[in-house]
Order: structure tokens, then sequence, then C-alpha cells
């Protein structure tokens, strides 16, 4: 039997809302604040580390394998290779099952697994007749030739990309992230009302743990440049004085007219970085750690684009089929925050032998989630989603709630854009 | 072993290289001219040499200019001017050969290795980082002897060239290239390459051209007129008084000789040059500067015990504390390459960490000495924690914080127990003992000062204080670590005030009895200025901070007594708690909108204290002024030396001239006693010393000096 795989620990930074606070810093510089604190704070010895891999969806065109300059930055030995991985939302939770699979294949022993995004910071790109333009500019060896290009300018070639919609535009069902929320909003017939008083539920949750320091345990203060004037040590999503009523206000977003889905019950664009160390269970023995919980198994599944906010019920399917766990056996969940209105698809989803027979091919439902451990700190919707970066802080999160609740099985899963659903088991100390 | 080897090629392509045997730097010594000057003949007489290529043997060095032993030997100017002359010779030889000549630089080209350089027709550079290419006379007290006061400013132009003969300031390769120094600058990995192709055109009968150059020897206006050299020259020597003050002879000379000879035939500028070299060779500031030489190239390398080789090397570092020393000394840290765990107690004072270190950065951007992805990189390498998380995988941690000798033990009573038994603990302390911060360790031998001065950015000097306990590993691992940051260190042995601020004080506590005497405040300050030093004592002392003054001041009066008594004007001054100097624009001066004046309140503080005190305003003649403050310094060097706070008195001067800005060409305290004369300084004082006090007892180290008719330094 494969051995688990301890966390070690994971910290991240705080999550802001993009264009605000973090808009001076770099991806690279944030993350690598977060693997240089882990590693400093578990007295981690630099040389023992094997991997570095960090999860990152828009991938700073100036830190190209930015898992790379995060290590170095991090002041981590140039001995100790890195990669990037990509899975859209479920890069995080990449970074980590790489490291998993890594360790399990013998191929590392002591891996840094993180996510980082700086939805900030994504360019706004020119465009396709633009761009043709300047090669055939730079193309051109003659004045007339230089001439003749430029003649063919028009104002409107200056028109930006916006590379942050580009990305969240899924270019096979050709939807907008927020469209595929309106899809499940229709199929499972979720109206406006449960999905704001669901966006207002997870402000409450995020407010009351932010009350309690539940998320000082797993954050690093970051001190803001380039003046140093201020230091942000706290979330900056969470609104203690959100109600139903000025969600209720709110116009769909993306479908004007008959939408559901405005910015309030869907998560907000975000900033962020997060890390976790990952070795065996029995290597953390020898090297005198206490993890904060262990991998058990984990899975992927894929699914149509179009409805990809069911992911987590596609993923959670196959890893208890794999590991004959029952959705009861479960004791805390962290289903990420999309959109409220995909998060109470999946509970619809999970509760419903037709689903279950329709889409998974079994006899029985999968297993309704007792929504009273379901995200108890809150979740995306207020808190944030910095894409590449949120599986690093679901599995944190999750662990460190285990460990003050004494539990023993976890579950934290998240939606994928481009029709892809991500499920880990995780087990408490 | 012969320095200089001819080897020719049957293309007709002839190299003359340079390895001066024995020797880790390529010098020209008499005997190394001498034998160049044989070769050349050789060359000369040669006929199947088309071409000549001049090289060193030496990786990364060319030819790092003349022995300076020999120019410090020098006893006459008749002879200085004759050794100018002979070289002078040599090179006049090398420059008339009738075939091309080119001189493949990798690695530094300074003084009369340049000058060589420019005897020939081609210079060809490299773009490493060692190729330094300079005329660092000035700052000997010289002035480029073998020609290059005449050939640098027909080559580059005059005021290229005064750039470089005027300020002693070296170029890379690239920047050689760009003024036309150099005929082409090659990546260093492929220079010799390079070299040989184009001797083989030039042999071939093709001139080398380099293309980049064409055009870019426009003589401009001010270069090729008269009138426009006219307003050169006097922009020139207005620039050279304001910051010289008129102080330094050689590099006013070399201003005259180039502006009377740039129109000459060359014959005659060469005659003046090394009549100009004569005349500068033997004077005290030539002899002063060739001595501060000696001391900074003794001091780059610590005499005591070698740090054992197999040691890990400092990676990371940590310091406690981020006000402005501690954020100054993170800076430098991250600068240098070391990451840098910052503590502090609170993150308001982390941030103030990070701004300094930021302030820093903006200054050093601002004036290109840094790039802003450098200044990033170091930021990036400082973490602001408020914990000792990351200190038991630290090397070396700096204390910083406040000057509190009970803080600072259970500091360090802390830092024992995270982190790891090889790293190293010092403190910056500026004034406590280091002993006694150390009596609660464990393991004191790890444990020494390490004292930075203030702006750290700025200055050079730090004093590594060795403490009762403290091992020589430990000097020694500081003292290599100082030499990387590029700070110069001063080995020291513990006592109240360590060197620098133990000499110092009595100085400025001395300005203040005068204040209160009578002698009106702009005078005492004007008349130090005047002796060179960059701030007058009470402007120094508002600079640094009346209570921090105070506080040093204090604890130098409990550790030597009476003589450090603090004056009683500055105990009454003390009383005002407002009145700290220019952090709160009030001080001996008041400070409104970037300008200063003398406080006007002080005259009637000073009046009252007058009146309390029953001290009569006296009449002071000012050289008494500017001594009862010199000779306190004197008198107090001469204990240090004597009790073995500092190994030497040119030690004890370069600390001086780093930490406090002695006139450089007063060559510092020990060697301005020794120009005055040890026995005009033992009569003064015991003059003083009967007026004004005990203080001025003349110390017993001086007695004996002056009875053997010993000076501080050795003059043979």
């Amino acid at each position: 039997m494969k051995e688990r795989i301890a966390i070690v620990d994971g910290l991240r930074s705080p999550l802001c809302k993009s264009g605000g606070t973090f808009a001076n810093i770099a991806a690279d510089d944030l993350a690598a604040i977060i693997v240089r604190e882990l590693v400093a704070r578990l007295d981690v010895d630099k040389n023992e580390i094997d991997e570095v891999i960090i999860g990152n969806v828009a991938q700073p065109v100036n830190a190209m394998n930015i898992a790379r300059v995060i290590a170095l930055k991090a002041g981590l030995p140039l001995s100790v290779p890195a990669y990037t991985v990509h899975r859209n939302c479920a890069s995080g939770m990449e970074a980590l099952t790489s490291a998993a699979d890594k360790i399990w294949a013998g191929q590392a022993r002591v891996v840094v697994a993180g996510g980082v995004e700086s939805m900030s910071r994504i360019p706004l790109l020119f465009g396709r007749e633009m761009t043709q333009l300047m090669t055939n500019l730079m193309k051109s060896r003659t004045v007339v030739q230089k001439l003749t290009a430029l003649s063919r300018f028009r104002p409107s070639f200056l028109k930006p990309v916006v590379g942050v919609i580009e990305g969240l535009t899924d270019p096979i069902c050709n939807q907008i992230m927020g469209m595929t929320a309106e899809n499940l909003a229709r199929e499972f017939g979720i109206g406006r009302d449960l999905q704001d008083e669901y966006a207002c539920r997870s402000h409450q949750k995020a407010i009351q743990a932010m009350d309690a320091g539940i998320f000082k345990e797993e954050m690093v203060p970051i001190p803001l440049p380039p003046a140093y004037h201020f230091l942000q040590d706290q979330d900056d999503g969470p609104r203690s004085n959100q109600s139903i009523e000025a969600l209720a206000k709110l116009k769909p977003y993306f479908d004007h007219k008959n939408g559901t889905v405005t910015v309030g019950n869907s998560c907000p664009l975000t900033d962020g970085a997060g890390a976790c160390l990952v070795m065996t269970e029995s290597h953390a023995k020898k090297l005198g750690y206490k993890p904060i919980g262990y991998l058990k198994a984990y899975a992927y599944a894929g699914l149509e684009p179009s409805r990809m906010g069911l992911g987590p019920i596609y993923a959670t399917s196959k890893v208890l089929d794999a590991t004959k766990v029952k959705v009861k056996d479960i004791k805390l969940v962290e289903l990420n925050e999309a959109f409220a209105v995909q998060v109470l698809a999946n509970l619809n989803a999970f509760g419903s032998a037709e689903f279950a027979k329709t889409y998974l091919g079994k006899s029985r439902a999968i297993g309704a989630i007792n929504p009273d451990i379901l995200n108890v700190n809150g979740g995306a919707i207020a808190l944030g989603h910095p894409v590449g970066m949120t599986g690093i802080r679901l599995v944190t999160t999750l662990l460190k709630e285990m460990n003050r609740r004494n539990l023993d099985l976890g579950l934290a899963t998240l939606c994928v854009g481009g029709g892809q659903g991500a499920s880990l088991l995780l087990e408490g100390q | 072993m012969a320095a200089w080897t001819l080897l020719t090629t049957s293309e007709g392509v002839a190299t003359l290289q340079f390895d001066s045997a024995d020797e880790k730097i390529n010098k020209l010594t008499p005997k190394n001219m001498t034998e160049l000057a044989a070769c050349i003949a050789e060359i000369r007489n040669n006929a199947d040499i088309r071409v000549l290529l001049i090289k060193s043997g030496k990786p990364n060095m060319f030819i790092a200019g003349a022995d300076i032993a020999e120019i410090r030997n020098i006893t006459s100017a008749a002879q200085g001017e004759q050794k100018a002359r002979d070289g002078q010779h040599v090179f006049a030889s090398l420059e008339a050969l009738q075939i091309p000549t080119i001189a493949v630089i990798d690695g530094p080209a300074l003084g009369g290795g340049l000058e060589l350089a420019l005897a020939c027709r081609y210079r060809l550079v490299s773009d490493n980082t060692k190729t330094q290419l300079g005329l660092p006379e000035v700052s000997l007290g010289i002035l480029p002897g073998f020609g290059g006061t005449q050939r640098l400013p027909r080559l580059v132009g005059v005021s290229a060239s005064l750039d470089l003969i005027l300020t002693g300031k070296m170029i890379d390769g690239r920047k050689a290239e760009m003024i036309g120094l150099a005929d082409a600058c090659y990546s260093s990995a492929f220079l010799n390459e390079k070299a040989d192709l184009i001797a083989k055109d030039v042999a071939a009968g093709h001139p080398f051209v380099n293309r980049k150059l064409q055009g870019k020897c426009l003589e401009t206006l001010s270069e090729k007129t008269p009138m426009g050299r006219f307003i050169l020259f006097k922009l020139a020597k207005k620039q050279l008084m304001a910051k010289t003050k008129g102080r330094y002879p050689a590099p006013l000379l070399a201003l005259d000789v180039v502006r009377d000879t740039y129109r000459q035939t060359a014959h005659d500028g060469y005659l003046v040059e090394a009549e100009a070299f004569g005349q500068l060779v033997i004077t005290p500031e030539a002899k002063t500067l060739i001595q501060l030489f000696y001391t900074r190239e003794d001091l780059k390398k610590y005499p005591g015990p070698a740090p054992k080789k197999a040691e890990k090397p400092i990676q990371s570092t940590a310091v406690v504390g981020a006000g402005l020393m501690g954020g100054g000394i993170s800076w430098l840290l991250a600068h240098t390459g070391y990451t840098v765990r910052m503590k502090d107690i609170s993150w308001e004072a982390i941030l103030k960490g990070y701004e300094s270190v930021k302030n820093i950065q903006k200054k050093l951007i601002s004036r290109q000495k840094v790039t802003t992805h450098e200044a990033d990189m170091a930021t990036i390498r400082i973490s602001g924690i408020l914990d000792y998380s990351g200190f038991a995988k630290t090397d070396l941690v700096i204390e910083a914080i406040v000057e509190n000798m009970a803080l600072k033990k259970s500091v360090f009573s802390e830092l024992e127990t995270v982190v790891s038994p090889t790293a190293l603990l010092a403190t910056n302390t500026s004034s406590l003992s280091i002993t006694e911060m150390a009596s609660d360790l464990k393991h004191p031998e790890r444990f020494a000062g390490f004292h930075f001065f203030s702006p750290v950015h700025q200055m050079p000097l730090v004093e590594v204080i060795r403490g009762e306990k403290t091992s020589d590993h430990t000097v020694a691992r500081l003292v290599e670590l100082a030499i990387k940051l590029k700070k110069t260190p001063i080995v020291v042995k513990d006592g109240p005030g360590f060197l620098v601020n133990r000499i110092l004080i009595p100085y400025v506590n001395e300005a203040v009895r005068l204040l209160a005497e009578g002698v009106p405040l702009p005078k005492i300050d004007a008349l130090m200025e005047d002796f060179g030093m960059p701030l007058g004592p009470l402007s120094l002392a508002d600079e640094v901070g009346l209570d921090i003054g105070y506080k040093v001041a204090k604890i130098l009066e409990e550790g030597f007594g009476d003589r450090m008594q603090v004056s009683g004007l500055f105990e009454y001054l003390h009383q005002y708690p407002a009145m700290l100097g220019k952090k709160t624009r009030k001080g001996f001066y008041l400070y409104e909108d970037k300008k200063k004046r003398p406080n006007p309140d002080l005259a009637g503080t000073i009046q009252s204290y007058q009146a309390e005190s029953g001290l009569k305003p006296a009449t002071i003649l000012d050289e008494d002024i500017v001594a009862r403050m010199v000779l306190l310094m004197v008198n107090e060097a001469a204990r240090c030396l004597e009790e073995g706070t500092v190994e030497k008195p040119a030690y004890l001067d370069m600390a001086m001239l780093m930490g406090t800005g002695f006139p450089v060409y007063r060559g510092g305290v020990c060697r301005y006693a020794d120009a005055i004369g040890i026995d005009v300084v033992v009569e003064t004082l015991h003059r003083y010393s009967d007026i004004y006090g005990a203080r001025f007892e003349p110390a017993r180290l001086l007695l004996e000096m002056n009875r053997e008719y010993t000076p501080f330094y050795d003059y043979t």
C-alpha cells in the first residue's frame, strides 16, 4: 500500500481583490515570500528540498516557469529544481498531487508545493490586427514598405484584448465562466434568492473565522511595496455588513436579462499565494515534524465545459469509488465557491439518485453533504479565488480546521474551468 | 626570469607578453621598464615584424601601474623628474615604432599601465568586470608622469581626459570604447582571438578602423576653439576648487599641465609633465596619500588567524532591530547577496526598516549605483518577522536594537537558545561594553562588536570589537565579512567608545567648552571646517543628535573619569528635551527649510550658564581654539595606542578618516601630530593642562615618543 503523504504545514498570503492592495506585487514576489516563510518557519534544510512545484494559471510573461523564479527569489539553493503546473482552477491542487506522485514514484522526498495568482497583473493585449501590423512593420526593410505597413493602421486596432476575460472564457463552449454558472442555475432550477442567501452566509462565516483569528494561523502578513507604509495581514474580501438586501440589488452580470448570477454571489478576482511542505509520513516523522494532515487519495474528472461547476461531484464520485469511502465518513468539506449556484448545484447533485444514475452510472445517490460541515470558515465568494492558488488554501484551511475539531477525514474539492473537477481526501493528525 | 617575452609568427605578427615573475600583479618596476626598452629595440631592428600585440601573461590583468614602493622612495624633485623622463623615453620609443602596435587589455590598465597602452596605436579592451582603465595618480598625490597628461587629452579630447586625470576614476571596457579611449571592446572570452585576427589584418596592410568609432571623435566647439577650451579649463578649475578647496596640489597641477601643454609640441609637454611629477612626488600630501594607499591594502588582508577553510560560508543572516541602523545593515547584507531575517517587535518597526531600505535604494538608483532590478532582488532577500523563525538556519545575527545593556543582554540570551552552535553573534552597539554584553552568554567566544557608522550605505568603516572572550576565529570571520560587504574593518579592543567615538567625543566636548567660554558658535565650526573637517563639531553633534551624543559622552565619562567629564554646558543643555539637534530642527543650530542658522536662544542659555557656573568669557586665539580640540584627539589617540585598543597608528588614522571625515590630506590624527611635531604637541598639551586642566595632560606614550624623538610613523 502507498504511504500517506504528509502535509507538514501550509502558509498563505492574505487574499486581496485584484487591482487593489497587491497590485504592486508581482506574482513571483508574493509567492517567494510565502515559500521563504514556510521554509524558515518549518526550519527546513534547504538542500533537502528535492523539488518546487507551483500551480499558476495566468503565467506572467516576464516569469516563465514561475516556480523556478519563486524558488530562487525565496532563497532556495540553485540546485533545487522547480516546475510550474497548470490545471486551471485546480493548479494549486495539481501542485500538491504532482508532489504526491513524485514522492510515491520515488522521484522526490521533500517537495514544496504551492500556488499563486496575481489576477491584477494579467495584461491587456494587442489584438490580432495590431499584432499583424507590428509583425509586418518589423519585416519591412524599405521606407516604402514601412509606410505601407503603417498605412494599414486603424484606431480600432488599439482596442485591447482583456487577458483576464479571455482567460475566463471557455474556448470549447465559448462561454465565460459566469455563463456556465447560469447553465447550472437553469439545469437545477436554483433561483436568485437561494444564491444570494448562500453568498451572504459565506461572508458571515468568513467574518466569524477572521474575528476568531482562525486565518492568522495560516497567514503570512505582507508589507506592501513600493512605499512599505502598510502591512496587509488579513483577507480583504469578507464584508461584515453584508446583507441579503444589498446582494439583491445587484444586476445579473453575465446574462443581464434572464440571469441570476451577480458579482455578489460569485467569487471576486483575487491575488494571493500559498505553499505547503510535502513529504512521506515516515520522513516527516524522522525529521520530527507533526504534520497538519495527510493526503490519502485524490481524483480528477472531466465533464462538459459548459457544466464545469459540477466538477466536484464527478471527481468526488471517482475518489470515493477508488477508496471505498462513503460521503457520511467525511467529517468536513471544503468545496470551492466559484459561484454560489455552482455549490448549490453540487449539493443538489450529491443527494440526487437521478443525477447519479444519469451522469455517473450509479444506482444510488452519492450521498448528501451535511451543509453544517461545508465551508465552515466561509469560502471564495467572501475570501476570493486566486485561481492558481485556491487549491492550496482549501487543503490548508481544511486540515487546520479538522485538527481544531479533532476530525479524521476531510474532503477538499473544486470545480475547474474547462470542464473538470478535483477531489482530495485528507486525513487529520 | 624576464618579465617580457617576445614571440613572433611567420605571418609577421609579434606578441610582447608581460608577466611580472613572482608577483600577483604586473607592475612597471625600473627593471621591467629597462627590459621593455630592450624588447622595443629588438622589435625595431627586426624587419620581419609587421605588427605588434602587447598582452599580459596573467589572466584578468593588464598592468596595474608603476611600483608604488619606488615612488615612495623618491627623495628629491630632480630624482622624480628623472624617473618620469626615463619612463617617457621608453614609451616614446614604443610610440615611435614604424609598425602598428596593439595593446590587448583584459584586466586593469592603470596609471603607467594605461600610459603604456596610450603609446600604442590601438587599444583593444574586454568587457571583463576586472577590466578597469584609469589614471589614479592624483589619488596618490601625484600626476601621470609617463606621458598620460599628453597622450590622453589628444586621444579622447580635453574634457574626457580631465574627467579621468583629475579624479583618478576608473572606467570599464565599454565606457573606454564609448569615449574613444579603446578602439574596440570585445567579450573577454574572444578578446585574444579577435586581437589575432585584427593583427593579421593590420599586418596585411589594412588599418584597423572600428566602425563604431567613426565620426564619434567629432571635435566639439568647446574642444577645438581656444575660447571653448579657455572656458572648459576655467570650469574644470572651479569644480576642482569647490571639491578640494585647494588642499590637494596634484589635481590642480595636473590641470595646469594639461592646459599649458595641450597646444604645445609634444616634446615640451613631456618636459612640463616630468617637472610637475618631480614637484608633486615629494610633497607631504603625496607621502600621506601613498601611506594611506598602503594602509588600505594592508587592511584588505586580516593579519590575524585565517578563518578555517572548511567552514560553511555565511549565507543567511539575521538582523535584530529594524531601526535606521538595522534597516541600513539589512540593506547592506541583502545588497551583497545574503538573505536577511529582519526581526523587530512590531510590524510598524519592520515597515520602517523596509522604508529605510527603500530610501537607500532610491538614492543609489538615482545615482546609478544600483539598477532597479538589483534593488528589487535585494529587497526580496529581506524578510521582516516578529519571531525567531528561521534563526536556527542563520549563520550570522547582527543586533541593532536600542542602546540599552539590559535589553541587549536579554536579546542575546534569547538568541543563544535559537541559533545553531556555529552561528556568529554580533552587536552594532556604538558605545556599550562588548565584554559585559557577553557576560551571561554560554558561548561568548562567538560574540563580538560589529559597529557600522551611520548612514550605513555611505560610511566605509566598520569597527570589529573584540570582547575579552571573543575568539580570534570570530574576529577573523567578521573581518572577512566586512571586506565582503565592501567596508573597511578595523579591529579594536573593547572599551568605552571603542576607537572612533572615544577619540571624537572629547573633541566635540571641547567644542562645547569653547562655546561656554564665549567663543561664537559659527567660529568654532568654521575653524574646524577650515582645518578640513567636513562638518564643524557642533554641526556634527546636531547631525548625530544631542541625546545620542550625550549618552555616549556619559559612557565615556563613566569609563575614563575626569578627563572625559561631560562639559557643564552640555549637561545644562541636556535639560531641554526639545533641543536634540537636526531631528528636532533645533540644537546648536535652527533648521528651517533646508537652511541652518545658529540657534538664537543659545546666547541666553550660555549667559545664564556662565552666570550660574561663574565662568568668565575669555578671548581665545584661533590657533588655540583649533589646537584645544585637535590635540585632545591626538592625546586620546596616543592613549588608545598605548592601551592596545588598536594595533597601529596607521589603522587608527584610517578609522578616523573613514569614521569621522578627518581630512584625508592630513592623513589622520597621528599623521597630523607627526606633521606638527611630537615635541610641539607635548609642549602645547603641557601648557593647556596648566591653564585648562588635567584633561590635557599628555599621554604617557606621547611623553615617551618625545623623549626618544620617535614619531607615530616610520618615515625612513
